[in-house]
């Protein structure tokens, strides 16, 4: 028997080959910016830049671990290591064009990395992990490709926003106000932190990309852009899905073979 | 239930809505009610957007003021207006007789929005609001 190969997203559209490369682990994505570690050390605001990482745990070297075959199989991630707290940051992205959304994000972490747990709301998708992973994770994620200034937002709580019309400088809304449009820099500055506590100073996380580079980096498929309905194979799939979920919760008996 | 903001006519007069594509800034707010404080017929002028709150209402920062630069008060026709929207939508009353009347005020709302809305905005003639007393303006 043929080993089994990995499969991620059916279909031949943009927004299908996009989610594809998202989720696979073996695909690169593309760094576009630099925001330093000091800065999304701030915005996230777990604690400051420099400071010593809290612990709530002894470190497993010490072997006060108690007796488990689980815990002798697993390799334990930095932060678990260290006994790290657990910390969050969180994305909302906009309905928009943004380069990804919460549900692909669930998949691409998944898909990706180990040792997080992760919440997907319809605008918004949360990150737990131990803190020192998160900040690498979360720097990631901010200076890659499915980071948009404009588009997606760094916001631990009231995220409202993602569905709402874009505002004149084609930034989503924030009631907030995290992050503002530099006029002069044409750049997208942060001058809160993703609960809106004021920074001490601005963070710069670069020029949003235009709306023709976004429709070529979307995971969104939108009626005024490509339509779900087009691409016969992700449609195929969403109806065999809802057809085998309807067939299982009524006529189990009948879903051997299907 | 708020109070209505004017008196209601207490008939069905026509309302135009003019739906903008993006969210106004308060800049371009201040700048369309002043052009469409220039249009005949105008009853009164009905505002919809994102709301902006004035303290950050939960988290870890709740009870710091917000600071939003677009939540001022602007002068419209002389007289302060304080703007807590990030406005999308207007909805203008007209105190008009007939087609004519009509026509023309929605013509003037047009050159009115033209120059300040350059995202582009829907124009549409309706009803909106309620335009008499229901139940729920005697309620305590």
């Amino acid at each position: 028997m043929a080993a089994y190969k990995r499969q991620f997203y059916p279909g031949a559209s943009i927004p299908a080959k996009n989610r594809r490369k998202y989720m696979d682990p073996k695909v690169k994505l593309k760094q576009l910016r630099d925001v330093s570690m000091d800065d999304v050390v701030r915005l996230m605001g777990h604690r400051n830049p420099g400071e010593d990482y809290k612990s709530i745990h002894p470190p497993i070297e010490e072997g006060k671990e108690p007796e488990c075959p689980i815990r002798k199989l697993v390799v334990p991630i930095e932060g678990a290591k260290h006994g790290d707290r657990v910390r969050y940051i969180q994305f909302t992205d906009s309905v928009y064009f943004a380069p990804i959304s919460p549900y692909q994000r669930a998949w691409m972490y998944l898909s990706r990395y180990r040792g997080l747990d992760t919440g997907t709301l319809s605008g918004r998708q949360i990150i737990e992990m131990r803190e020192r992973d998160l900040e690498v994770l979360a720097k990631e994620m901010i200076d890659n490709e499915t980071f948009d200034p404009a588009l997606t937002g760094i916001r631990g709580a009231t995220v409202h926003g993602h569905a709402c019309r874009l505002d004149e400088n084609g930034l989503m809304f924030d009631g907030w106000q995290r992050y503002i449009w530099d006029d002069k820099k044409k750049e997208v500055v942060y001058v809160k932190d993703q609960v809106a506590l004021p920074l001490d100073r601005k963070i710069y996380v670069g020029k949003p990309a235009s709306m023709s580079d976004l429709k070529k980096r979307t995971t969104i498929f939108r009626a005024d852009g490509v339509d779900m309905r087009d691409d016969k194979e992700v449609t195929k799939y969403g109806i065999r899905i809802h057809y085998l979920r309807t067939l299982g919760g009524y006529q189990p008996f009948n879903v051997k073979g299907e | 239930m708020s109070k209505p903001a004017a008196d209601y006519a207490g008939i069905p007069l026509p309302e135009v809505e003019v739906f903008s594509n993006r969210l106004l800034s308060v800049e371009t707010t201040e700048k369309v009610l002043n052009a469409l404080n220039e249009v005949d017929y105008v009853r009164q002028i009905n505002m919809t957007g994102e709301s902006l709150p004035k303290t950050i209402n939960n988290g870890p920062a709740k009870g710091l003021e917000n600071h939003h630069s677009q939540r001022k008060v602007i002068k419209v026709a002389g007289r302060d207006v304080e703007i807590c929207y990030l406005v999308g939508a207007f909805y203008i009353e007209l105190a008009v007789e007939n087609e004519e009347q009509l026509d023309s005020a929605v013509e003037q709302i047009k050159g009115a929005c033209d120059p300040h809305l350059t995202h582009g905005y829907s124009i549409n003639v309706g009803r909106y609001n309620k335009f008499r007393a229901s139940l729920n303006d005697y309620r305590e």
